[in-house]
């Protein structure tokens, strides 16, 4: 019955609600930001029912939205939910209102523009997770860097338009290749099947060449270390993370990273299979790379807006991680750790854009908070304990997972004559726990414990924003504590992964090269 | 045989043109009110692509005049997309213009470039070509005291006659030994091998690449566009590159050119592509950023001339349309924008914080800025996406690549008019505020609100031209 509504609203409501906002007369009123919330908090609710009733079995096309748009070139408006974006979509519309809930304290959040913004980057994003076609994927990809490009520009700090561009055009390079690779998988599905298709379906069943499956790969990989970001490819986080408005900062920590994650899951893998095993060490290196080269920046880090931006970044190396691993409960704990981070990460630098609403820019000088405002203290401990991984959070639970899969898939393959190259990565990555905590922890020493200093009075947490956090908190403890059933929604879309490349990992095989390799159990032959 | 009836219905866009231009004079000989020429302009205008839409519907063809004019298909769209860029364009200028002769020589042109979409033999695509070029050279002085549109005008002009002569010099070869001046020989005869026929197929290609502005013919263009008034320049940029990239379409069709032939194309497009791009970045006026972007964008449609599978007329078509109404969006948003500075050499500062005192315009202005940038979704992603699909599905992977890095290049500039749009500046503000609405602002609003529909038809229909061409 409800076929493609729910997805369709999901499109449509950030659309309508933006047109309205518009049209209310003059620049920011009050029933503006009421409209927007009501829209976003609508939002939460049909993503919230589509994560709930959404039950994992790989072929439940009920929620499916499929509509033409370039029939000649296999260009189709094909949205959809499956095991790989249902996360996300949760995430995508549970933030939204959080971040709006919190933003509520400054005058901007009434003004028509930062309004408007956000809803198109709600719906790009949307888009972007929900595509299932992959010239969609690619439009909604770069329709998500217009919205977060104005709003660094407009409601930024200092250096905001040299942040801005940064953003804009370091994200866009990645794309030149990405554009080459997707038109190319578009003739090759011309060569292949006689008709155009950008259709993810067709695309999985294709066999490709192994010349065409590494620029593919390469392409991707490129784009998504951009995204994460990955080392060496995070040199615009500083800059961005820093100078974009409080919200912006949580946004892109909180969603637009995932979309790199998002886009080695749905992009590198199923179209680049035989590709991704072999360079999956490789990738690991990077991602343990990421890791600790976040961990070590942040234990320097005097600011506490690129302090958590850092370790934004160590955290996103455990997903590459737990992506490349390719093994059951690491790509599980990869999954979770998508939500887990975005909302933890949402939620710390949400806190920190409480406090900069309060004392204005010298909230960096805080540092008796636990005294101060005790609510907002503990809030914010319990950000930084799911970031440090403590046992009964989100935290815990992804990084374990990602380190256990990772440590077995490691043992697996060195026992099995390949080299050690993935068990030492994983290894070096549980160290970065260690750092995780040691940077965390003296955050924590230092904003809250310290000795009162020139600020000695500020606002606590109201039930406004203490409502704002709930839902994030509930998240976290939710996966903390009964991960189990959530694990079921995926499982489909876990097994489908490690399908496609299991067959040419792990076997000692002699390397072939220029063969076509199907993405599937044929492997061996051709 | 056709009838008189057929000359009659078949050509009657050219006919109702051809009214106008008589009209227009009649009325101005009488000194009649100048007001009256615009919005007559407009009338004859959509008349014309009324009649258009009817024969397209109606799948109407008829070879007028064998081997010179032929209405088919692609004459009846591309007559269509020329009268209704100009429609939009016609609008725009209703603001600048007072003087009948504004519009004759823009009803000249229109009806040249017409001509030419119904061209089968040389004879009728020469005489197009000049009819469409010439008054150009005209619109650009008239009016204007400054000599710097005299030096504009006159590089367009002989550029312009070079372009012509070279052509000539390709199509009298052909002629020679082939005996016909029939569009389609030519292009069987020169793809067919031997010096001559090289030699020809290089004149040709060469002098459409200048009329075109493609690099390293490209010389004539920033200057002449820089010294025009904005909706002059918006109809250089927009109908009469149209026209020409059309014209050159009639004349190849959907054949394969010659590999070598394909692979200078290949070549010279990445370097305009490039050129254009880097060139435009150091821009710090409206219209030689125009200029520069669009050798980058003529670039990007002579890329389409590499094609081998067949796609290339309706990608050309989807292309071309989209970027001559995007440009005369474009115009007509800055010319909305920056009233007082178009005055003293349109600099690109007046748009500094315009969105703060003008959101719509400046909304539509980032739109087709980012459109023109090829940043999906808008139209210009589609038109580039439809053209580099079939270069690399004839193999040509890598000038593709280095297309794209050159099209990343373009988003710098195309980005940074954004940029200028949001930049908070107290003192535009004040200046901005005391703007007063002068009522033939509301002509230009009108071009883009009816500019940004076909915009956003383009955009939901990707496909149009390909549905539209499919019955040939």
């Amino acid at each position: 019955m409800f076929d493609g509504a729910a997805i369709l609203l999901l499109c449509l409501i950030p659309a309508v609600i933006s047109l309205l906002v518009s049209l209310v007369p003059g620049k920011d009123s009050e029933s503006q930001r009421m409209i927007s919330l009501a829209g976003m908090l609508a939002l939460a609710a049909i993503s919230g029912w589509l994560f709930l009733s959404y039950d994992g079995s790989v072929n439940a096309s009920r929620h499916d939205l499929n509509i033409a748009w370039i029939p000649y070139m296999g260009v189709n408006f094909h949205l959809g939910l499956d095991g790989l974006n249902v996360y996300l979509v949760l995430l995508t519309g549970l933030l939204f209102p959080v971040v709006l809930i919190c933003a509520w304290g400054s005058p901007r959040s009434r003004e028509k523009l930062y309004l408007n913004l956000l809803l198109i980057l709600q719906a790009s994003l949307f888009g972007t997770f929900l595509s299932q076609n992959l010239m969609l994927f690619f439009a909604f990809w770069e329709l998500v860097l217009i919205p977060m490009f104005v709003l660094i520009l407009v409601y930024g700090g200092e250096k905001r338009r040299e942040a801005a561009n940064t953003f804009f055009l370091y994200t866009l390079v990645g794309s030149v290749l990405l554009l080459a690779a997707v038109i190319l998988l578009g003739v090759e599905s011309l060569r292949q099947t006689g008709s155009w298709s950008f259709e993810f379906s067709t695309l999985y069943a294709l066999q490709l060449d192994y010349g065409v499956q590494l620029f593919v790969f390469l392409s991707v990989l490129l784009a998504c270390a951009i995204k994460c970001p990955l080392f060496p490819f995070h040199s615009w986080l500083p800059l961005a993370y820093g100078e974009a408005p409080a919200s912006g900062t949580a946004l892109m920590a909180g969603a637009l990273s995932k979309m790199g994650a998002f886009g080695l899951l749905k992009l590198a893998i199923p179209l680049a299979p035989a590709v991704s095993s072999d360079a999956a060490p490789f990738v690991i290196l990077l991602a343990v790379i990421s890791i600790l080269y976040g961990a070590v920046l942040a234990l320097r880090q005097e600011d506490f807006k690129k302090l958590i931006a850092y370790s934004s970044l160590s955290h996103m190396g455990y997903i590459v991680l737990g992506v490349f691993s390719f093994q059951q409960a690491a790509v599980h704990g990869a999954l979770f750790q998508m939500l887990s981070h975005g909302a933890a990460v949402v939620g710390l630098f949400l806190v920190l854009s409480l406090l900069e609403q309060r004392v204005g820019a010298s909230y960096q000088g805080l540092t008796a908070l636990s005294t101060l405002a005790p609510r907002l203290a503990v809030t914010l401990m319990l950000f930084i304990l799911t970031s440090v991984a403590l046992p009964l959070t989100s935290g815990f639970t992804s990084e374990f997972l990602i380190l256990f899969g990772g440590f077995q898939q490691g043992l697996v393959a060195w026992q099995a004559g390949l080299s050690p190259l993935t068990l030492i990565a994983v290894l070096l990555a549980s160290t970065g726990m260690v750092l995780g905590a040691g940077y965390m922890l003296r955050f924590a020493r230092v904003i809250l414990y310290g000795k009162t200093g020139n600020i000695s009075t500020l606002d606590d947490l109201n039930p406004r924003e203490a409502l704002a956090f709930l839902p994030l908190l509930l998240l976290i403890l939710w996966i903390g504590i009964y991960p189990a059933p959530i694990m079921g929604k995926v499982q489909g879309a876990v097994d489908q992964l490690n399908a496609q490349v299991a067959p040419s990992s792990l076997l000692p095989q002699p390397k072939i090269t220029n063969t076509s390799v199907n993405g599937g159990a044929n492997a061996n032959g051709h | 045989m056709p009838m008189a009836t057929d000359f009659l219905y078949g050509l009657l866009p050219e006919h109702l043109l051809l009214t106008l231009i008589l009209v227009l004079m009649v009325l101005e000989i009488m000194r009649a009110d100048q007001g009256l020429a615009g919005p007559l302009f407009l009338l004859t205008l959509s008349l014309g692509c009324g009649v258009l839409v009817t024969q397209l519907s109606s799948g109407y063809t008829l070879t007028l005049i064998p081997g010179e004019i032929v209405i088919d298909r692609f004459a009846v769209l591309a007559k269509l997309v020329i009268l209704g860029c100009g429609t939009v364009l016609g609008f725009f200028s209703i603001t600048g213009s007072k003087c009948f002769k504004t519009w004759m020589l823009l009803a000249c042109s229109l009806f040249g470039g017409m001509v030419i979409m119904e061209s089968s033999g040389f004879i009728s695509l020469f005489i197009g070509i000049e009819m469409l070029s010439l008054p150009g050279f005209a619109l650009m002085l008239h009016g204007r005291g400054a000599s710097i549109a005299c030096e504009g005008a006159f590089k367009y002009l002989l550029m312009s006659s070079v372009a012509t002569a070279l052509m000539l010099f390709g199509i009298s070869l052909v002629y020679s030994h082939t005996g016909t001046l029939a569009v389609a020989d030519f292009v069987a005869a020169a793809w067919s091998g031997g010096a001559h026929n090289w030699a020809a197929g290089a004149l040709v290609l060469s002098g459409f690449f200048i009329k075109a502005a493609v690099f390293p013919f490209h010389a004539w263009a920033p200057d002449a566009y820089d010294s025009a008034k904005l909706p002059v320049t918006a109809f250089l940029a927009s109908v009469i590159k149209a026209a020409v990239v059309l014209a050159l379409v009639r004349i190849v069709g959907n054949t394969a050119l010659g590999s070598d032939a394909a692979l200078a194309v290949a070549l010279l497009s990445v370097g305009s592509i490039f050129y254009g791009n880097v060139a435009a970045i150091q821009q710090s006026t409206f219209k030689r950023l125009l200029a520069y972007s669009s050798i980058a964008h003529a670039g990007y449609m002579m890329f389409a001339l590499t094609d081998t599978t067949g796609g290339r007329v309706e990608s050309l078509f989807y292309y071309v349309a989209v970027y001559a109404v995007t440009s005369i969006i474009a115009c007509a948003c800055f010319s909305l924008l920056c009233r007082d500075a178009l005055h003293q050499g349109d600099p690109l500062s007046c748009l500094d914080g315009a969105y703060y005192t003008h959101p719509v315009p400046s909304t539509i202005l980032a739109v087709t800025v980012l459109s023109l940038a090829g940043i999906p979704p808008f139209p210009g992603f589609l038109a580039k996406f439809l053209i580099f699909k079939s270069v690399i599905a004839s193999g040509y992977l890598v000038p593709a690549v280095l297309a794209f890095a050159g099209s990343f290049l373009g988003v710098v500039y195309y980005l940074g008019i954004v940029f200028r749009l949001f930049k908070p500046t107290p003192a535009s503000e004040i200046a901005r505020a005391a703007l007063i609405q002068q009522q033939s602002q509301n002509w230009t609003w009108g071009g883009v609100v009816i500019g940004s529909l076909a915009l956003a038809i383009f955009m939901l229909f990707p496909d149009l031209f390909h549905r539209l061409l499919a019955v040939v």
